[in-house]
């Protein structure tokens, strides 16, 4: 073998509408972040864009408001998650609540916990994960797959048994990643690692793509390493912030929840023109940023700076002496 | 006519819980809502500076005493303005990891004050729950309405509400109080009022009070049921009852509970909720 036919690392760079290939009707796929920040928005959008269907959708154990676009979107026959909605923004996610009343998708009732034991399961190969929590509520009857038994240790107390809960793939939306895939979360890192953890493949969008070199100052921080997919999509959380770089962006979210209410109340209209002009509309990521303006996303930035005295909080979060 | 008080009902609430968080307790902010964020910096900055806080969701412990708070309350559990107080942070799953009580048994929630000397964090002496339905037994529903896997309107989902076995003192807290929501029998349960834990054999307590914009219910009945602990200034018992869905007794510990005082008003304001989110 001579030095030039070393093989050389794997480089997994990839496009949004890449990762979004990967993924056919009926797979089952998990959706990082919380609530209003970190998650993977290009590829939610380019999901949408293709059209793909039937699929059960993960979310967070404080899903947002992406998984009610998936769900509004008619891409999500099953959902697993113990909360969708955006808190003051939308106690209850619209599209969510619409598709659950009609019996639209079906909902594997659990709670936080409960979906973190399932996850754990499939992370370490078990079967299932014992948890007391949840024993003696709506969840197991609602929820056929949990098991509550005896404990075995004799002292009567009851337990749930969690099946193992995997996917297909997994998508997140980390600070910067490396050509190999090896991203790292800047600010919090949510339950992002559990998550990726219980999924078969994982695909990170980026607001950096960096260098190896940049990965190995802080191997530490390396929160999710040999990603199968690295999309860099700055600003790719938007309209939901990303620690270290951004804000929310309330007026979006705002239109989004008012478009959705309106789909929940039987009018259709708004939530198209939604998808239309944000999701199918734009031909890519950059043009969706294209669309939202370099105003408001400076703006973003600027109010996300203005608390944590600059970007990338690491290593610049504020003493507090504002 | 009677003057309006000088205080908003989120206020009431929020001097409230402050009151009832005493320094040195443990605390976890749960979900985001204004009234239990504000609750929660209040008693840091005023009467509890060793408050061991869990501010929002994604695990960042907080201490804010002697702490500017900047740009207004957090708005949601994952604002990244919740990091410029922090002190530590955790990974989400991993809250769950900070839940065996002090001593693994159940002496800590009889007998918290054997445990006053301890430093560390442990989940939790206090965590508030907000509802769609509250019941006579304290239970909670974030479920939905409707009944037999049915549901006349879906609610949000459960979020932790019913993993949180090891809490000492859970606040349920509603922020409308009617017969929709003040109910004999929820329609689903995510998670049991405290008859249910203690039969559950859970560690913690469980709810230990109902707060609403007109008063408070504690646990004391027969059977650990809800009996009026308070009326909110302003309100009367006449008009609680009106609200409520199940019967109306008053607690052998009924007290007068006192307006926001100068001191605790001028903290919350000038201090804590600087954007007046509560006014």
């Amino acid at each position: 073998m001579t030095a030039d036919a070393a093989p050389a690392r794997k480089e997994v760079v990839a496009t949004a509408a890449e990762a979004a290939a990967r993924i056919s009707d009926g797979m089952t796929i998990i959706i990082g972040g919380f609530v209003t920040a970190n998650h993977p928005m290009p590829v939610v959008r380019e999901l949408i864009k293709r059209g793909v269907g039937d699929l059960t959708v993960i979310g967070s154990a404080t899903a947002g408001l992406e998984i009610d676009l998936l769900i509004g979107a008619g891409c999500v026959r099953k959902l697993i998650a113990p909360y969708v909605g955006a808190e003051l923004y939308a106690p209850i996610g619209n599209c969510f609540r619409a598709a659950a009343e009609r019996k639209q998708i079906e909902v594997w009732e659990c709670s936080e916990y409960i979906l973190y034991a399932g996850l754990q399961a499939r992370a370490m190969g078990q079967e299932f994960m014992a948890w007391r929590g949840g024993v003696g509520t709506s969840i197991p009857e609602l929820n056929k797959d949990l098991v509550v038994f005896e404990s075995p240790l004799g002292d009567g107390k009851e337990y749930l048994a969690v099946p193992a809960i995997g996917a297909d793939w997994g998508f997140f939306h980390v600070g910067w990643a490396d050509v190999y895939g090896n991203a790292q979360h800047v600010g919090a890192r949510f339950g992002d690692r559990v998550l990726a953890r219980a999924a078969d493949r994982v695909a990170v969008c980026a607001e950096r793509l960096v260098p190896n070199s940049y990965i190995r100052r802080n191997p530490v921080m390396t929160s999710i390493p040999y990603a199968d997919l690295v999309v860099e999509a700055p600003f790719g959380s938007h309209p939901y912030a990303a620690h270290g770089f951004y804000a929310e962006d309330a007026e979006h979210i705002q239109a989004y929840v008012a478009a959705s209410a309106a789909y929940r109340k039987g009018d259709q209209g708004a939530f198209r023109g939604y998808l239309d002009e944000w999701v199918t509309g734009p031909a890519d990521h950059d043009a969706y940023l294209e669309q939202v303006g370099i105003r408001r996303l400076l703006q973003l930035e600027r109010e996300y700076s203005a608390v944590s005295l600059g970007r990338h909080a690491p290593e610049g979060w504020p003493d507090g002496q504002l | 006519m009677s003057q309006p008080p000088a205080w908003s009902w989120k206020e009431m609430m929020a001097v409230f819980f402050a009151r009832q968080i005493r320094d040195g307790d443990t605390l976890c902010s749960g979900a985001h809502t204004e009234i239990s964020f504000c609750a929660a910096m209040l008693a840091q900055k005023s009467h509890a500076p060793n408050l061991r806080l869990q501010l929002g969701g994604t695990g960042f412990l907080c201490n804010l005493a002697g702490r500017p708070v900047s740009g207004g309350v957090p708005k949601t559990s994952v604002d990244y303005r919740i990091a410029q107080w922090a002190e530590g942070y955790f990974d989400h799953p991993e809250t769950f990891l900070f839940y065996g009580p002090p001593g693994g048994g159940r002496r800590y929630y009889t007998d918290r004050d054997a445990y006053a000397d301890h430093n560390g964090y442990f989940f939790a002496d206090h965590f508030f729950v907000g509802g769609l339905q509250v019941d006579y037994h304290g239970n909670v529903n974030l479920i939905g309405l409707g009944g037999d896997g049915t549901f006349t309107m879906r609610g949000p989902g459960s979020v932790g509400i019913g993993d949180v076995i090891t809490v000492r003192n859970m606040f349920v807290f509603m922020t409308a109080h009617d017969r929709r929501r003040f109910v004999e029998r929820v329609d689903y349960i995510s998670t049991m009022g405290p008859s249910g834990w203690r039969e559950k054999q859970f560690p913690g307590n469980g709810p230990q009070w109902i707060v609403s914009p007109l008063g408070v219910f504690d646990f004391t009945g027969e059977g650990m049921t809800a009996r009026l602990r308070a009326v909110f200034p302003g309100h009367t018992e006449a008009e609680i009852t009106e609200a409520t869905g199940f019967p109306v007794h008053r607690s052998e510990l009924f007290e007068q509970i006192p307006p926001p005082d100068a001191g605790e008003l001028s903290l919350l304001r000038d201090e804590v909720d600087v954007t007046g989110v509560l006014r």
